[in-house]
């Protein structure tokens, strides 16, 4: 799980340029969107993208990503139980 | 008085505005599901040309997108008596993408070849325009924008009659970007619909042509005014209630009689987002009495000719007395109750507003008449006060008349700007290669003037040569492979240059109008004629404008001054 989660963050930082970051920076149960890393709908899109590149979950209705990227646990959580690859 | 004098469009479902029209009253469409089409490895529903129609399209020499807007301007240039040759006529062309199309097989010298400055240079040589031509690609509204262009310049005087085409055509590189925002719909588009769940795209090119002070009795569609407005809001996602559409339409409609409008022609393109938006400006403006239209269901959206080819529509629809129904619709699904009708219904008004927006938060709306023209006086250009200039190579920054000290070059110099003297704005690191310019040039210009911005209007129109040429190598890397198809949002937004306009707007709250216009080669007495019409013909005090291109992460040139009247 530990090795997923800094994974995890280091294809965020990549993906959404968060220059500055390091994954140390990010709280795993911190909020990714609004107050903590101020993440908006466009960046949202791209974790959908980071799912299904590298994990092989495709997620059709964006809608579905409000609970899933709540924080990067969630994320982790839900990689885990419904990666592909 | 600024008047249509012949129109055409060239679509799937006809080569002239009559078949178009006739297919549209019929309820027709080519909108069809596609799966696997050209390495998309994702399934779409889109209205393209079908293969025998290619080939009676294609001009040998050119693209099917050059020929496509070269066919259209033909047959509108048959239909009146305009002279192409005079330098007072202008060449307009209004795209998004141009022929991007062409990038990912052309080798990197054949960059310019393919870029729309050249395009609407090869387009205007095969007609013999004698002007320089102007590209319009400013997203989705850029139909609508070429056409108050095409209007500013005619009122201010300089030329007697506009060519204005746009064309875009269906590619790998519009269904990758669209697939990832996830706004595309699996079914036939259902613009006000409760059940809709995105958009269609389309291809198509769409000419109008205009005259000024045109002599004769008989009552002409006229282009009586046009404004466009920044939500300053997001790059992607309109403002919910429809602020910048509502500004645009307010100022479009001006004093007119709102009782005289036979219908509002939406952008409805049937996304969740955008339709609801539309039916709030509306409200917002008064104006849910007037019977709306929206045309996506026969055509998709037809990109940078969406705001020709609409009002063409709407205009031959109107010489019929008709408003014509809207494909798709079938219970209202948007919070504000507009008057919509899957059905045709019939009026005797002669007046339309169109309404169109787009990425990078840019509105526009037309008010167009049916009447007996008056002829108006010419509008003089102001001339314009310049404040501050500042000037950004790869290798030197130069804000009025001092050099800031850098140590770097190229891309670094910028982030060393950004560093040293603008920071704090962490949403930097994610711009596109041309965003990043245009921020670093335009904070150190609002940082000597943002003092005088109170309560002012502010506008931004940006020429340049390279579009978004670096995004549109990225993006293309990113589905190229359709077993590595992952096209990224953030880099397609990119793609469409006018982005950079909006990171400006929702950082200072400009909701006037963004507009970014290409020329083949920066041609200063152009682009002061551009923007002298604008400021004079709009509610604009302040502007900001110049010349911001980016041919490559490390080769770019900014010179931008902000101008007052």
């Amino acid at each position: 799980m530990e090795e997923l989660i800094l994974e995890l963050k280091e294809h965020i930082i990549d993906a959404l340029n968060l220059e500055e970051i390091t994954p140390e920076d990010i709280d795993n149960d911190a909020p990714l969107f609004g107050d903590g890393l101020g993440l908006d709908s466009i960046d949202a899109l791209e974790l959908i993208v980071i799912l299904d590149r590298y994990y092989g979950i495709k997620l059709a209705n964006p809608a579905e990503g409000k609970a899933i990227f709540k924080s990067i646990t969630t994320i982790a959580e839900y990689v885990v139980a419904n990666r592909t690859k | 008085m600024i008047s249509v004098l012949a129109t055409n469009i060239v679509s799937p479902l006809g080569y002239t505005t009559d078949e178009n029209y006739r297919a549209v009253r019929e309820h027709r469409s080519k909108l069809a599901r596609y799966e696997s089409w050209r390495g998309v490895p994702e399934a779409f529903v889109a209205s393209v040309f079908d293969e025998k129609q290619r080939s009676e399209l294609m001009i040998e020499g050119y693209t099917i997108l050059e020929s496509v807007a070269i066919r259209s301007i033909a047959d509108a240039l048959a239909g009146c008596r305009i002279d192409v040759h005079s330098p007072r006529t202008k060449f307009i062309l209004s795209t998004t993408k141009a022929n991007v199309d062409e990038l990912s097989s052309c080798a990197e010298h054949d960059a310019n070849y393919i870029a729309p400055g050249a395009l609407a240079r090869k387009v205007a040589a095969y007609f013999g325009f004698k002007s320089e031509p102007v590209v319009v690609c400013n997203a989705c509204i850029s139909g609508m924008d070429a056409q108050l262009l095409a209007h500013r310049l005619l009122s201010s005087g300089e030329y007697d009659h506009a060519v204005v085409c746009g064309v875009d055509m269906v590619t790998p590189f519009v269904i990758a970007g669209f697939l990832s925002f996830k706004s595309m719909s699996l079914d036939e588009c259902r613009p006000f619909d409760i059940e809709r769940t995105g958009l269609n795209v389309g291809e198509a090119a769409a000419t109008i042509i205009f005259g000024r002070n045109v002599d004769d009795d008989t009552p002409r569609w006229q282009l009586l005014s046009g404004a466009m407005s920044n939500d300053a809001y997001h790059l992607s996602a309109p403002a919910p209630k429809g602020d910048g559409a509502y500004r645009a339409m307010c100022s479009a409609l001006g004093s007119y009689d709102a009782n005289l409008l036979a219908l509002i022609s939406t952008h409805g393109t049937a996304t969740m987002f955008n339709d609801q938006m539309e039916s709030k400006a509306i409200e917002r403006a008064n104006l849910l009495a007037v019977p709306i239209t929206a045309l996506k269901g026969y055509y998709g959206h037809t990109l940078g000719a969406a705001g020709v080819v609409e009002p063409i529509i709407n205009m031959r629809s109107l010489d019929d007395g008709l408003v014509l129904g809207v494909r798709g619709f079938d219970e209202l699904g948007v919070s504000a109750k507009v008057d919509v009708s899957a059905k045709e219904r019939s009026t005797d008004k002669q007046s339309f507003l169109k309404m169109i927006s787009g990425f990078g938060g840019c509105n526009g709306a037309l008010l167009y008449a049916k009447q007996r023209g008056e002829h108006t006086p010419t509008i003089e250009r102001h001339k314009l006060n310049t404040r501050h200039r500042v000037v950004i190579t790869p290798e030197k920054v130069v804000v009025d008349s001092d050099e800031l000290n850098v140590s770097v070059s190229g891309k670094a110099l910028l982030t060393e700007i950004y560093k040293n003297h603008i920071g704090d704005y962490p949403k930097y690191y994610k711009m596109d290669a041309l965003s990043k310019v245009l921020f670093v040039a335009s904070e150190l210009l609002m940082q000597r003037f943002c003092c005088e911005c109170e309560g002012k209007r502010s506008s931004m129109i940006i020429f340049n040569s390279s579009s978004s040429i670096v995004s549109d190598r990225k993006h293309i890397a990113t589905f190229e492979r359709s077993d590595e198809f992952y096209p990224s949002p953030s880099i397609f937004i990119g793609t469409l240059p006018n982005i950079a306009l909006g990171e400006f707007a929702i950082k200072h709250n400009c909701t006037g109008e963004t507009s970014l216009y290409i020329l083949e080669s920066r041609s200063d007495a152009l682009m002061a004629e551009v923007v002298e019409s604008a400021m004079s013909q709009s509610d604009t005090d302040i502007m900001l404008t110049g010349w911001v291109d980016c041919s490559s992460e490390d080769s770019f040139e900014a010179e931008l001054v902000i101008l007052t009247k």
